[in-house]
């Protein structure tokens, strides 16, 4: 397979240049005891489900200044810096929520920084991208985040489109790098029913309420 | 006819009977087309006069920097909840502001009784009243989690439960707690609003895509809603006659009759974006979009 994968996650330590950039609340906790965080979340299209991520994080033992700006997307936080909290676990934190962690900031309370991971996928061939359709079972805005989101940080993937009232995700990948049944099987593990796959219950129970689309089983 | 035939013969009465059929089709059928008109007619007329309404969309009221999620009527003014940036905004209804009520944990379906406004906050599991610029809390005997409505009759008070999928009902003695997680009828999935009348609970069933409604003693009376596609049943309004509803990602408002029967969509044509909330005051129907910082603002044609 030409264009081989090439997936590398890079988790900056030190004082680099970050996506997210520092504010106030990092200088505040700087030698505090607490780490700062900042997540860019997508899909907070349904204020009520939006609030819930923000109280749902609030209930974490040792959090503090827990706030959700809606317009941005920007999840603040500060977290005892002696629980060393994990990139990895705020991230899935917020996917467990039904939300997309798009970036990801910690600023430790001694002034190092950890930025989110940076994926790099190969180059796409233009002569192999097909267009297909499928299927995809959702609800609202915040679905279409999650199931175009999904589809494309995958390998292989150049414009993934879903539409809320036909529940059909157009999609166009390299067909050497990707199938479109590799592509309903990750959508499917993000929460989403497709033709031939079908997410967990434990899964779909963690969707936020607007995003439990009906379901035969 | 009966003395036609009795004045023939049998051979003829046959024939006779075979005019008679040919006479009684004559007449029958444009009989019975009349009759069908008549009967079409009248039925068309009087369901029109029962399932038709009639509101139009006049004006928006621009609401500048406000994220709405409740609405409700304060004499000449409104209060609105704006859940975004935590607080309440007094406004007339050029949409000027009048007063602010800062610092309360994601504001929601708001209601007012005289001069108390009743706010649940979502992300402190109260529900906070609010009277001339004075806070106290409501006393409740069952934790709450993220109450999403609350509404007041008399001494009734009953609270939208949003994570706990039930309605909290204070009947003026005891607290009864409605409903739990699930789709069949009398279940919920995340109510947002409610609203008491006389004799009844009005529930904004939002992922159900529904509005349900119960007598006083909790009993399921009626579901409906679902049939015309709702997607997210976030607000609610009962009116003497008639059922308001936001369809939140639809950008619509459904008014149906006290039976649940649909007398009027309102379609995104309207200018909705994200609808949450809405209320009848002096014949005019006000919607609040959360999306778009503006009320839609609506009368009887």
């Amino acid at each position: 397979m030409k264009n081989l994968i090439i997936i590398f996650s890079i988790i900056c330590i030190g004082f680099i240049l970050n996506p997210i950039g520092a504010n106030a609340q990092d200088e505040k906790t700087l030698n505090s005891g607490m780490d700062s965080v900042t997540v860019v979340v997508e899909g907070l299209g349904c204020p009520f489900c939006a609030y819930g991520l923000e109280k749902k994080f609030k209930e974490l033992k040792g959090i503090d200044d827990v706030t959700i700006d809606m317009e941005t997307g920007l999840l603040n936080f500060i977290f005892p810096a002696a629980d060393s909290l994990s990139m990895e676990r705020i991230e899935k934190q917020v996917e467990e929520a039904g939300y997309t962690a798009v970036d990801t900031k910690i600023v430790r309370a001694d002034g190092s920084l950890e930025a989110t991971a940076v994926l790099e996928h190969a180059e796409i061939d233009k002569n192999a991208i097909v267009q297909k359709e499928v299927m995809v079972s959702g609800n609202c805005g915040m679905c279409q985040t999650r199931i175009e989101n999904t589809a494309k940080k995958l390998e292989g993937i150049s414009e993934a489109v879903w539409d809320k009232e036909t529940k059909i995700l157009s999609v166009n990948f390299d067909q050497h790098l990707i199938s479109i049944e590799e592509i309903e099987e990750a959508i499917s593990k993000a929460g989403h029913d497709t033709p031939n796959f079908k997410t967990s219950t434990e899964v779909y129970d963690n969707l936020p309420g607007c995003c439990q689309y009906d379901r035969e089983n | 006819m009966t003395i036609y035939l009795d004045a023939v013969s049998t051979t003829e009465k046959t024939k006779s009977m075979k005019l008679k059929s040919k006479f009684i089709n004559k007449l029958t059928v444009p009989i019975a087309v009349s009759m069908i008109s008549l009967i079409t007619f009248f039925t068309t007329f009087s369901a029109c006069k029962e399932s038709r309404s009639d509101w139009v969309l006049k004006s928006d009221i621009k609401i500048e920097g406000i994220a709405p999620i409740g609405l409700t009527a304060d004499g000449e003014n409104f209060w609105l909840s704006d859940g975004d940036h935590n607080r309440l905004v007094k406004i007339d209804k050029n949409g000027k502001h009048i007063n602010e009520e800062k610092d309360f944990e994601r504001p929601m379906h708001i209601a007012a009784e005289g001069n108390k406004i009743f706010i649940p906050t979502y992300g402190t599991d109260e529900i906070l009243i609010l009277e001339n610029g004075v806070r106290t809390k409501l006393e409740l005997t069952e934790e709450l989690d993220a109450p999403a409505g609350v509404d007041i009759w008399k001494d009734q008070i009953a609270i939208a439960d949003f994570y706990n999928h039930r309605i909290l009902f204070f009947n003026g003695t005891d607290w009864i707690s409605i409903g739990k997680k699930g789709k069949t009828d009398g279940l919920f999935d995340y109510p947002t609003d409610v609203q008491i009348t006389e004799s009844k609970i009005y529930i904004a069933d939002a992922y159900n895509n529904r509005i349900q409604i119960f007598d006083k003693t909790g009993k399921h009376l009626l579901a409906f809603g679902k049939e015309h596609k709702m997607n997210a049943t976030t607000g609610i309004f009962v009116s003497d006659g008639e059922i308001f509803s936001t369809d939140f990602e639809n950008d619509r408002v459904l008014i149906f009759d006290l039976d649940g029967n649909l007398k009027q969509e309102l379609d995104k044509e309207n200018g909705f974006s994200k609808p949450t909330d809405l209320i009848v005051a002096d014949n005019v129907l006000y919607v609040v979009n959360y999306k778009g910082q503006h009320i839609s603002v609506l009368e009887r044609k």
